[in-house]
């Protein structure tokens, strides 16, 4: 066995063996939350009236807006952008959030 | 290079017992999801692939947690950008570490392209002696020791290293990429070769 054969099987080996380290909670949430903002800028989200219509699970915050008595407009913005549940989740591991519906708690390792 | 699969094993691996059709089935649909800009569609997106994408990257960063980190979000942000495009035909995981084993390609390319990587070179690479040492690659917690040792690398050589034996670039395909000579990339493996059997041995007791 020459050097380059045994590197190569140690790269096998440490790719098939090797640690594998879990995403980190807050990165998830930072990654979400960016590709949620770069959507939001090439074009209006999903409203929260459709989201609901279609099935999905809405958070308590999210069904307060899509029942409020405003325009559609108001209901393709991003919720999250002003909800607490993102600002732990970005930052915190383990974050103390637990509303069903909610991404960031989708997002924690636990 | 290694990490070329045909499209049904792609397909296999990234459904862990699914059938291919019910594995692209669930990718176009959540593809549809992320692409009509529903929000619950993007977080199952990030939730089901950051796992897979992380550990690849991490791999091939570590010890540089910052970088594995940046690039796994500029691997989400150009999935976002080319998602349109995606065939269908390769599930979803697979082409999201396509795009990935690009970011860790782009990112070796540009630091061992700089100039200090190569200074003080042994004229004439040499084999570093591992190979005597094989069956320690039969216990497990070799792979732990080995990537713990990668990680204490100097930059280059654990970057070289990683390209050529884990993901299998040839000598000439790194002398391509770095603009050097096939020679100079052997010396610099060489080097990275004996820098990590340097540092295996002092952990055998000096045998």
């Amino acid at each position: 066995m020459n050097d380059d054969l045994f590197f190569e099987q140690l790269g096998e080996l440490c790719d098939q063996l090797g640690e594998r380290a879990p995403a980190p909670s807050t990165l998830k949430s930072r990654v979400f939350t960016a590709l949620v903002r770069r959507q939001q800028q090439q074009g209006p989200l999903k409203t929260l009236s459709a989201c609901r219509k279609a099935g999905e699970t809405l958070c308590i915050f999210e069904q307060l807006v899509a029942i409020a008595p405003v325009g559609e407009p108001v209901k393709a913005k991003n919720p999250c952008e002003v909800c607490h549940a993102r600002l732990l989740g970005e930052r915190v591991d383990d974050a103390p959030i637990w509303w069903a519906g909610c991404p960031y708690v989708q997002f924690q390792n636990r | 290079m290694r990490g070329l699969q045909s499209s049904a094993e792609q397909v296999e691996q990234a459904g862990g017992g699914l059938t291919a059709d019910a594995v692209l089935a669930g990718d176009a649909e959540l593809a549809r999801g992320v692409l009509g800009r529903d929000r619950k569609a993007a977080a199952e997106f990030v939730d089901r692939f950051s796992g897979p994408v992380y550990s690849y990257l991490s791999s091939r960063f570590a010890p540089r947690v910052e970088l594995a980190e940046d690039a796994m979000q500029e691997v989400f942000m150009v999935a976002w950008e080319r998602l349109g495009s995606w065939s269908g035909t390769v599930p979803l995981q697979a082409w999201l570490m396509g795009i990935a084993r690009h970011k860790v390609q782009d990112h070796y390319r540009a630091r061992l392209r700089e100039p200090q990587c190569w200074e003080d070179l042994e004229e004439e690479p040499r084999d570093s002696g591992m190979a005597g040492l094989e069956v320690v690659l039969d216990q497990q917690r070799s792979a732990a020791r080995a990537m713990a040792l990668i990680g204490e690398l100097p930059e280059a050589s654990r970057l070289v290293l990683r390209w050529r034996y884990w993901d299998r670039l040839s000598t000439r395909e790194i002398a391509a990429q770095t603009g050097r000579t096939e020679k100079a990339v052997e010396r610099l493996l060489a080097r990275a070769r004996e820098q990590f059997r340097s540092r295996w041995l002092v952990g055998d007791g000096g045998q």
